[in-house]
């Protein structure tokens, strides 16, 4: 139960898309994703598809990778397709109806666009956790609100940076821990599996209390040990990863926009 | 009688990914009831693997797990029941503690088992006898001892369930000189009063030599030297191959031998040291 748990699902393949700035990805994340809420008809989608099918071949990340992460979206892509299904123009055409039921022509398209559509949001973002790792993101993102410091917000955001960062590098200890602690508290009889779901919270307690102790006693370990290298904020801090933003950016960016132009002219005339 | 018997033991980890591997491989040995059993081997050899198995928290890939001739996964649905038979004492458990009072914490594990009342008021406080912790503590809260005394109260909370079989994961780690000996005693203790059969894995060759009667090596997941603790010593040889080493005194005697000085190598703790050395001294040939 405890190792299905991934965070950061950072799958190394040395693709140019991995060795592009994090910055730039995230940036050009945002941009595809509003590309593919541009596209209005189909024509503009099937050039969201082949940009998406771009990068997904650019990142080399195996496409039964990106599958999985579909799947546990399912659902949702299910119901959203089904509801829009019910409400179509019936002056298209009434593909079939009964009781009080009737699926349109209309409704059928649109469902197909929408399936289709969040199927793309969804890859194209796990591209970004695919090919980034935590750490770089974090560095990205602080890069990014950077602007922040002019409204006085400097140290804050540094401060959520960090935090970003402890909280990523500790989620597999944590996971770790909460194994071990599970599997001696099993050891003592505990029954996690079975019983009513008011037993189970019950039961959730033996674990969770030496977890969050030993999170405490972590940070307090953490907290010391960073004042022992003298860390004192951001405050004049420099990187030893420095981000910078080479030809791969440029390159997909331009790619990225050849895209978007695409999508737009097939907005405008088709 | 055989109370434990492992036959052909293999656990794999991450069974359809590419980090596949073999904790365990085709382990079998027997463990005779009252014996004191250690289990040696260098780090991510397969050791803490290879007891969790033994209550069944973990599930062999293959093979099986015998608790007095019968399969404990004969009914996976009695799984729990196995562990009040095999207790298994983790590493560092102090760090499992939860409960408000000591008291409450060691009933823990008797409480899953389903006692209560005066029965479990009994069990509670004859652990505690046993193992040496004062009555007074019992309504203080486990977080306010020291690291020793936590340690006892959580080793307690594992014996406080009377298992017949009792496993612990380096039970000395991280404790000084005499935390270690009183730990050590607990287990003698405990073994003298209930005649349960107790399993340890250590780092120390010194507590190996002092307390094992039969030494079980694993290396790279399998099964070593399986043997009578004063024949396992006798392969340094074969034990410095696979990272591990014989206690000090040993390597002192072994070094004292190559530099010619007639003298016995199966010297494995300080007290036959000093006994040997006196013989000597008294000009003893067979000593």
């Amino acid at each position: 139960m405890l190792k299905d748990i991934t965070f950061g699902q950072y799958i190394e393949t040395r693709s140019p898309i991995h060795k592009a700035d994090p910055r730039v990805k995230m940036i050009l994340l945002i941009v595809a994703i509003v590309f593919i809420f541009l596209s209005k008809n189909f024509f503009a989608l099937g050039v969201s598809v082949l940009l998406v099918l771009t990068v997904m071949t650019a990142s080399k990340v195996p496409f039964k990778m990106y599958f999985k992460n579909l799947k546990a979206v399912l659902p949702i892509i299910l119901v959203t397709s089904l509801i829009n299904m019910f409400y179509g123009d019936e002056a298209n055409g009434v593909l079939l109806s009964f009781w009080k039921i009737t699926i349109t022509y209309d409704g059928l398209s649109r469902a197909m666009f929408m399936a289709l559509r969040i199927i793309l949001l969804i890859i194209v973002s796990s591209t970004l956790t695919y090919t980034t790792t935590p750490n770089d993101l974090t560095d990205g993102i602080e890069s990014l609100l950077s602007p922040l410091r002019f409204i006085g917000l400097k140290s804050a955001v540094h401060m959520l940076a960090l935090m970003m960062t402890i909280a990523l590098r500790f989620i597999p200890t944590l996971v770790e821990e909460a194994g071990k602690i599970m599997n001696a508290q099993k050891a003592r009889g505990a029954d996690l599996e079975n019983g009513k779901l008011k037993d189970r919270i019950k039961a959730l307690i033996p674990i969770l209390i030496p977890l969050l102790l030993s999170s405490v006693r972590r940070a307090y370990e953490l907290a010391e040990a960073m004042e022992c290298r003298c860390y004192n904020g951001g405050e004049g801090k420099t990187r030893m990863k420095q981000l910078k933003v080479t030809a791969v950016d440029y390159v997909l960016s331009l790619v990225s926009l050849l895209f978007g132009a695409g999508i737009i002219l097939c907005n405008i005339f088709l | 009688m055989a109370i434990l018997e492992v036959k052909n033991l293999t656990h794999t980890y991450g069974g359809n990914t590419p980090f596949i591997n073999d904790a365990v491989k085709n382990v079998s040995f027997t463990v005779e009831k009252g014996e004191i059993l250690g289990v040696i081997g260098h780090t991510g050899s397969g050791k803490s693997t290879l007891v969790q198995h033994l209550n069944g928290l973990l599930k062999p890939t293959d093979g099986e797990i015998l608790i007095e001739q019968t399969n404990i996964w004969d009914n996976p649905k009695e799984i729990r029941k196995v562990r009040s038979k095999v207790g298994l004492v983790f590493q560092y458990p102090e760090y499992q503690l939860f409960e408000e009072t000591v008291y409450e914490d060691i009933a823990f594990g008797p409480k899953n088992m389903g006692l209560s009342g005066k029965e479990l008021e009994q069990r509670v406080l004859q652990t505690c006898e046993i193992i040496g912790v004062k009555e007074e503590y019992l309504q203080k809260s486990p977080f306010d001892l020291s690291g020793g005394e936590k340690r006892r109260v959580a080793i307690a909370g594992v014996m406080a369930m009377n298992p017949q079989i009792i496993v612990f994961d380096e039970p000395t780690a991280g404790l000084d000189p005499k935390g270690r000996e009183e730990i050590i005693d607990v287990i003698f203790n405990y073994r003298k009063a209930t005649g349960a059969t107790v399993i340890i894995i250590s780092h120390s060759m010194e507590d190996m030599a002092q307390i094992a009667d039969k030494l079980l090596v694993m290396s790279k997941g399998e099964l070593v030297m399986f043997d009578k603790t004063q024949n396992v010593f006798k392969n340094g040889e074969r034990l410095r191959e696979i990272g591990l080493n014989v206690p000090i005194v040993t390597r002192v005697f072994e070094a004292l031998q190559k530099r010619g000085i007639e003298i016995p190598c199966d010297v494995f703790t300080v007290e036959r040291a000093v006994e040997v050395l006196k013989r000597i001294k008294a000009g003893d040939p067979n000593a």
